[in-house]
């Protein structure tokens, strides 16, 4: 029973009866206490270990609204506009022409197997390069004999070449959904929605799925969050297949494994009965590394992907309202059976209408069968009002808010979707705070990358990519973005009594950090680095590539 | 390559009947091979002693028929179900309640094993304009009348009067309709199945009339499209096998589901055989189209 005293620069807890302290003892991988050496000298032999001796240790980042295929999406090149680093540590740069993801798409294809396999590529994001879109022509520079296949950063809209068009038959007498044609009526090369999926997983082989959720690709997820301070990290809607469970069981069963990982069960994939078996059935394969307690409902679509669910006046350029993923009827149904079940259920709204049938879901359900605690949270709730704030509040609701959209879509949200009034007050974590709903904040990897203090940096300055600021009234203090980002989120995923803060009994999860958060600049958050992290007691530096 | 497989989607709100017109077709298919993509088996009624094979999220039943659950991707569902596309000749995919159909029947058209047959709207009688008032749903519902080729009312029997609904439905969809209870169509009308064996000993009391053309010369292409756009509202499908004066030396398949018309060319002309057309409906037929 060897107890470990790490010293550092500074300890952040989270814990306001101790909120700094300079060491942390750790025991069987939990935190024995933090404060003086003198104060834990009196746990009697303890070993003390200076490596972090000029580090900043905070609570290992949780991260509440994530998707493990972050790791899987790695085995594809990415072609992304800004620069983004993958699971081995290696930084992918950003790509600031159509031109350089030709050039970078032309030097992977040569060192392709010549088998006339696809090339699949993701992250690409046509709205920084001033209005030019990519097309036909763009990818049949990289192969006019291979299929090419350019997941856009939503991955809910492609570009593909000119052999895919040509083998399924797209032409300008095509009359599908989601086909996008120029003035003069052809196909442009962009395929979205569902016609963009079903050509995805055309070109890729309908293993897609598997490829993206298998060991490697549990691996490489949990590494990229350990390369950004994570040590829990939630994948945030999976149907669980036997595959699937069987992938992240073997995984997290190595000490080497750097995360907690906690799947949600997607809860529209089976009838409510079998799902709520089947999740208490994984649930007893639970272990220190893997927490199947989570359910997620999809309701609406994405705001930026004119699918948002969204209440009167609706989308600010006047685009017609968004679609029902899963409609309220249905909603109702799978809520209240999982909630009368005991579970805790994770609810992606994007649109306040969205928001505001959920909410009045949960209602209904602690109506018909009263419950507390149950801490049901909406997930992006991108354009709640205070008003459905309040309502959270008063039901015992939190809210996910998915800050890392101010940066990555905010100029398109004050420009198109939402206009300038209703984008200054997205994603309102001021609001939030204020009435007291539960928060977290969020990137959902790979959509964004993975990055607590990027996406605190997102919700302490509102910045976007152009550097306009998107509502002052909605910052919030860096205390409280890192407070968000460790035990609040913890709150949300009801594990904040075992992780979040650093406090006696915890596990030993944190983040070590090169600076202190508190200390540098509010707009320099995001430049504040990560050395690695510690999970359970283990150590786990980042490769420095 | 072997002919594309006839692709159907039921679309419909939540509660419409889609469910009871999936069961009347299973028990009905009679020697068709139906892949039936399904959200929930537990809806369908399916006996006991038909199953032959339950495999998690398939059943295959001794009628030759199978069902899959869609789960959480209707794409990846289909796309795993075309690798065995030689057990079974007809695919017909239950769209979700809020889904659009016409959305789902446009990957037919982007994958060339399938053809894209008809988009089939249940509609409940006495709840559709009541769910189409609803700020909600009510633009879910509306696109969902507008993409369909055939609307079957169903619950008709319940509605206070039936004459207002079929008003009103006329103003939300092109599409032609059929009056049911209990989903109680004509199955080879809603799915095409009459020349695959199943008739009017499908159970089914309402019957259906066809009406043959032949043409020993080749035809012109818009005299065929504008006859097929005037036919009665209760023609609802069309298929024929055609020698078109613009393309003379071309077998083109004329296939018409509602009001939407498709025309592929699938070979060579094989010589001295004459131009077929046959109409299905209901009803009688117009005396303008009895003499052509």
């Amino acid at each position: 029973m060897s107890t470990v005293v790490y010293s550092a620069r500074r300890i952040i807890t989270m814990n306001p009866n101790l909120p700094f302290a300079t060491h942390v003892a750790v025991r069987d991988g939990r935190i024995l206490g933090a404060g003086p050496i003198e104060s834990l000298k009196g746990w009697g032999k303890v070993e003390v270990d200076d490596r972090f001796a000029d580090k900043v240790i905070l609570p290992g980042f949780v991260e509440g609204h994530s998707h493990a295929y972050e790791g899987g999406v790695w085995k594809f090149p990415y072609v992304g506009y800004f620069d983004r680093t993958s699971p081995d540590g290696a930084l992918a740069r950003g790509l600031k022409s159509i031109d350089e993801v030709v050039a970078a798409l032309q030097a992977y294809e040569t060192k392709m197997p010549r088998d006339g396999s696809t090339l699949l590529a993701w992250g690409f994001d046509p709205i920084y390069f001033g209005g030019r879109r990519m097309n036909l022509a763009d990818l049949d520079k990289v192969s006019a004999a291979r299929p090419v296949v350019v997941l856009h950063s939503n991955f809910h809209v492609l570009n593909a070449n000119t052999p895919v068009f040509a083998k399924a038959g797209i032409t300008r007498h095509t009359n599908v959904h989601g086909v996008v044609k120029d003035e003069h009526g052809e196909p442009t090369g962009e395929l979205q929605e569902n016609t963009a999926k079903f050509m995805a997983y055309k070109a890729a082989g309908v293993e897609l799925a598997a490829i993206l959720s298998d060991d490697a690709a549990t691996w490489g997820f949990a590494k990229v969050a350990q390369l950004a301070g994570v040590t829990t990290a939630t994948d945030l809607h999976n149907t669980l297949p036997d595959s699937t469970v069987a992938a992240y069981l073997a995984a997290s069963a190595s000490v080497d494994f750097p995360l907690r990982l906690l799947p949600a069960f997607a809860a529209f994939s089976m009838p409510p009965d079998e799902g709520i078996a089947r999740l208490k059935e994984l649930a007893k394969k639970n272990n220190e590394r893997l927490r199947f307690q989570l359910v997620k409902i999809i309701t609406d679509g994405s705001i930026q992907g004119l699918s948002a669910r969204m209440r009167w006046p609706g989308y600010y350029d006047g685009t017609p309202n968004g679609v029902w993923n899963v409609g309220p009827d249905e909603i109702d149904r799978l809520l209240l059976a999982y909630h009368r079940a005991g579970l805790q259920v994770h609810i992606h709204t994007n649109g306040d209408e969205a928001s505001e049938v959920a909410i009045e879901a949960v209602e209904r359900a602690l109506a018909a069968a009263p419950r507390w605690d149950h801490r049901h949270t909406l997930q992006h709730a991108q354009m709640a009002d205070a008003g459905q704030f309040r309502r959270l509040k008063a039901l015992g609701m939190c809210a996910n808010l998915f800050a890392n959209h101010l940066f990555y879509w905010g100029d398109v949200h004050y420009a198109k979707t939402l206009g300038p009034e209703r984008a200054e007050r997205m994603d309102a974590c001021g609001t939030a705070l204020k009435l007291g709903v539960p928060l977290a904040i969020h990137c959902d990897a790979p959509v964004t990358p993975i990055g607590p203090l990027f996406t605190a940096w997102c919700a302490v300055n509102r910045l976007t990519a152009s550097g306009r600021t998107l509502g002052e009234a909605e910052k919030i203090s860096v205390a409280d973005a890192l407070h968000a980002i460790t035990l609040g989120a913890a709150y949300t995923l009801k594990l904040d009594e075992e992780l979040g803060s650093i406090d006696v009994g915890k596990r030993a999860d944190f983040a070590i950090l090169d600076d202190d958060p508190l200390a540098v600049p509010p707009e320099k958050l995001n430049d504040v680095g990560v050395w690695g992290t510690v999970l359970g007691g283990r150590v786990f530096e980042a490769p420095r590539v | 390559m072997t002919a594309p497989i006839p692709f159907t989607v039921i679309g419909g709100f939540l509660g419409a009947g889609k469910t009871t017109l999936l069961n009347r077709l299973l028990a009905g298919a009679e020697g068709r091979r139906l892949a039936v993509l399904v959200n929930d088996f537990g809806a369908l009624d399916i006996d006991g002693e038909l199953v032959a094979k339950h495999g998690g999220d398939t059943i295959a039943l001794s009628n030759g028929c199978l069902c899959c659950t869609i789960g959480d991707s209707l794409v990846a569902t289909l796309l795993a179900l075309l690798e065995r596309s030689d057990e079974f000749d007809h695919i017909v995919v239950e769209a979700s309640g809020v889904a659009d159909p016409g959305r789902i029947a446009d990957l037919a058209t982007l994958e060339a094993r399938l053809h894209r047959d008809g988009v089939i709207v249940v509609v409940d009688a006495d709840d559709v304009q009541r769910r189409a008032a609803d700020r909600r749903v009510g633009d879910t519902v509306l696109r969902q009348l507008k993409a369909a080729d055939l609307l079957v009312l169903n619950k008709i029997d319940l509605a206070d009067d039936p004459s207002v609904v079929r008003t009103w439905l006329d103003g939300q969809s092109m599409a032609p309709v059929l009056e049911a209870r209990h989903a109680d169509v004509t199955l080879a009308l809603v799915f095409g199945l009459d020349q695959h064996g199943v008739s009017q000993s499908d159970g089914n009391p309402k019957p259906f009339r066809s009406w043959s053309y032949s043409w020993p010369d080749p035809v012109d292409r818009s005299a065929l499209l504008a006859m097929l756009d005037e036919v009665p509202s209760h023609v609802l499908r069309a298929k024929g096998i055609v020698r078109f004066a613009d393309s003379a030396d071309r077998r083109s398949i004329v296939h018409m589901v509602g009001r939407r018309v498709d025309i592929s060319e699938d070979g060579s002309w094989p010589g001295d055989v004459e131009s077929r057309l046959v109409l299905v409906g209901t009803g009688a037929m117009l005396h303008s189209f009895e003499r052509e």
